[in-house]
C-alpha cells in the first residue's frame, strides 16, 4: 500500500465531515488525474503509430518498380493504383449503382464501421411476396 | 400418531419458518427471490446475471438439514477454513457440514470471480472508439462523480468509511468491480450492494432517460456526430499494454482487476490467441457468470439482508447511479461547448460503464431527437472509459480504506 496517502481507518471508526470530503474530492481527483494521464499517453502514442505507419507505407510505395511501358499505355496506370485498395467485386443484382452507393453508405453509417473496412459481396433486391 | 405427526412437521422446511426466530425474514427473501425471477425472465432485465443471483437467493433461504447451503459467518474477516474442511461444530455442539455455497463462495471472497468476469469483458470489448478519441477518457472520469458523491451520503447516513466506500462503487456502474471492492473492504455489504449494483444497471434505460433531458436542451441532443478516425492494429495492441503499465504503476492495488480487463483486451486484439479470446468471451464467461451469480445471491440470507441498512444501501445506490449520470453529463455539456456543437453530450451519460446498456441507451435518446442520428459507437468511447475510471477509483479506495 502507498503510504504517502494511507489514512488507516479502522472498521467502524467515523469520518468527520471534514474529512469526508476530503478523501471524496481525493477520489475524483486521482481518477481525473489517472484518466488525463491516459488521455495524454494514448493520444501521443497514436500520433506516433500513425507516424510510423504512413513513413512505412510512404518507403513501400517508393519501394515498388516503375512499370516500364509506362508511357506506351498512360491510361491503363491509373486503375491500376486503384486495384490495390480494392476489396472484391460487388455483384448487383436487379440493383442499380446509385442505390447500392446509398445502401452502403447507410450501413456504415449504422455501424460506425469506415466504408473502406468494410467488405460487401453482392446486393440483390428481394421482392415481397 | 399424534407424535410421528408433529415430528414431521417440526422437522419439515415449513415449520422453520416458524420455529427458527428470523425464519420469517427467509420467507420475504423468498418472496424477494421470486420477484427477481420474474423480472429476470418476463421483463429480460439483465437475466445472465439477475437470474442465477435469485436462485442462488432463493436456495440459501430455504431451510436445510444439517445447518444450510452457506455460511457467511465462515467468510468474515479470514475464511474458516477448518470450517470448509467440516471441522465446525455449532454453540450447541451439532456438527455443521460445508454447503455447495461456501466452496463457491470462495472464488468471490479471493477475487478469482470479478478477475474473471473482467478479463471476459475485456476480451468482449473494443476500444477502438475510446482511442480514436481519447477526449472521451473525460467523460468516463465524470462519470465517477456518483461515487463521491455516494460515499458522502452514507458516511453521513452513519455508514464507516469501509462501508461507505463499498456503497459508493454502485455508482460506478460495474458490476465486477463493485463485489471486487465489497469483499475486500466490507463484505457483510456483498449481497446488498450486488443486487443493488446489477438492479440498477438492468434500470438504466429507465434511471437514466430524464437526467439527460434535464441536462441538456433539444439542440445539443440532437447534433450529429462526425465519424472518427480508423484506428490501426497497433494502436489496439499497444493500449491494453499501456493502460495496464500506467494504472498498475500509480494504483498497484487494481491491478488484478484492470490487469485480467487488458489481458481479455490483448487476447482479442492481438490476433494470435483466438482461441483464449473465445474462450474468455464465451466459455468461461459464462461458467463464472454461473458460480458469480449463485455465490453471490447466496450472500442475501434472510436474517441479515433484511435491515434498515439494506434499504440505505438501495436508495444511496439510486442516487449515485444519478449522480454519475449527471457527472458524466456535466462532462458532455463542457464537450459540447469546447468543440462548438461537434459533441453530441448525451454520449457523457455512457461514462457509467454498465457496457454496452449506458451506450445504448445514449444512442436511443440521441435517435428520438433526431432518427438519422447513430450515437452508438460514439458513446462506447465514454463507455469503455468508464470501465476504466471506476476500476481507478475502485483502487484508490482500496487504498484509502483497504
Amino acid at each position: 500500500m502507498n503510504p504517502v496517502i494511507q489514512l488507516t481507518v479502522e472498521r467502524g471508526q467515523h469520518l468527520t465531515t471534514a474529512e469526508m470530503f476530503m478523501n471524496a474530492g481525493i477520489v475524483i481527483l486521482v481518477v481525473f488525474g489517472v484518466l488525463l494521464l491516459m488521455y495524454i499517453l494514448i493520444s501521443i502514442s497514436g500520433k506516433i503509430i500513425q507516424a510510423i505507419t504512413s513513413i512505412g507505407s510512404k518507403k513501400e510505395k517508393k519501394a515498388e518498380p516503375t512499370p516500364a511501358a509506362a508511357p506506351a499505355a498512360p491510361a491503363a496506370a491509373a486503375p491500376v493504383s486503384g486495384e490495390e485498395f480494392s476489396s472484391g467485386a460487388l455483384k448487383l443484382k436487379n440493383c442499380d449503382e446509385k442505390t447500392a452507393a446509398m445502401i452502403m453508405a447507410i450501413v456504415a453509417d449504422d455501424t460506425g464501421i469506415p466504408l473502406n473496412e468494410l467488405v460487401f459481396k453482392s446486393i440483390k433486391l428481394v421482392e415481397k411476396k | 400418531m399424534l407424535e410421528v405427526l408433529k415430528n414431521l412437521w417440526e422437522t419439515s422446511g415449513f415449520a422453520q419458518f416458524f420455529l427458527d426466530p428470523d425464519g420469517w425474514k427467509s420467507g420475504i427473501m423468498i418472496l424477494i427471490a421470486f420477484a427477481l425471477l420474474y423480472m429476470a425472465i418476463k421483463k429480460q432485465f439483465e437475466p445472465l446475471l439477475l437470474l442465477p443471483i435469485a436462485f442462488g437467493m432463493l436456495l440459501t433461504n430455504l431451510p436445510w438439514p444439517g445447518g444450510g447451503i452457506f455460511h457467511p459467518e465462515w467468510f468474515e474477516g479470514d475464511i474458516n477454513w477448518a470450517a470448509l474442511g467440516g471441522q465446525y461444530h455449532d454453540a450447541a455442539g451439532n456438527h455443521i457440514d460445508p454447503g455447495l455455497f461456501d466452496f463457491l463462495y470462495i472464488g468471490v471472497k479471493m477475487d478469482i470471480f470479478p478477475c474473471l468476469i473482467f478479463m471476459a469483458v475485456g476480451a468482449m470489448t473494443d476500444f477502438g472508439p475510446l482511442i480514436s478519441r481519447p477526449s472521451s477518457f473525460f467523460m468516463g472520469a465524470g462519470a465517477q462523480f456518483g461515487i463521491s458523491f455516494a460515499f458522502v451520503v452514507a458516511c453521513l447516513l452513519g455508514f464507516d468509511p469501509q462501508g461507505a466506500a463499498s456503497i459508493g462503487i454502485i455508482g460506478g456502474a460495474d458490476g465486477p468491480t463493485a463485489i471486487y471492492l465489497t469483499s475486500k473492504l466490507a463484505p457483510e455489504l456483498l449481497g446488498a450492494i450486488a443486487i443493488a449494483a446489477y438492479s440498477y444497471m438492468a434500470l438504466i434505460p429507465m434511471i437514466q432517460p430524464p437526467v439527460m433531458k434535464l441536462l441538456t436542451t433539444k439542440k445539443m441532443r440532437q447534433v450529429k456526430m462526425e465519424q472518427t478516425r480508423p484506428v490501426s492494429k497497433t494502436e489496439k495492441i499497444c493500449f491494453p499494454i499501456i493502460v495496464t503499465v500506467v494504472c498498475v504503476l500509480i494504483l498497484p492495488s487494481v491491478a488484478p482487476l484492470l490487469g485480467c480487463l487488458m489481458l481479455g483486451n490483448l487476447f482479442r486484439e492481438s490476433g494470435v490467441t483466438d482461441r483464449l479470446s473465445d474462450t474468455a468471451q464465451n466459455a468461461m464467461c459464462n461458467i463464472v457468470t454461473i458460480m458469480l451469480g449463485t455465490s453471490v445471491g447466496a450472500t442475501a440470507v434472510g436474517a441479515r439482508f433484511l435491515k434498515l441498512e439494506t434499504i440505505m444501501i438501495i436508495g444511496i445506490g439510486l442516487a449515485a447511479f444519478i449522480f454519475a449520470t449527471v457527472g458524466g453529463l456535466i462532462i458532455g455539456d463542457i464537450m459540447y461547448f469546447l468543440s462548438k456543437g461537434k459533441i453530441n453530450p448525451l454520449i457523457g451519460a455512457a461514462g457509467v460503464s454498465a457496457v454496452p446498456m449506458a451506450a445504448r441507451v445514449a444512442s436511443k435518446v440521441g435517435q428520438k431527437e433526431n432518427p438519422s442520428n447513430f450515437l452508438l459507437m460514439h458513446a462506447m468511447g465514454p463507455n469503455v472509459a468508464g470501465v476504466i475510471g471506476s476500476a481507478v477509483a475502485a483502487g484508490i479506495l482500496l487504498t484509502l480504506f483497504g
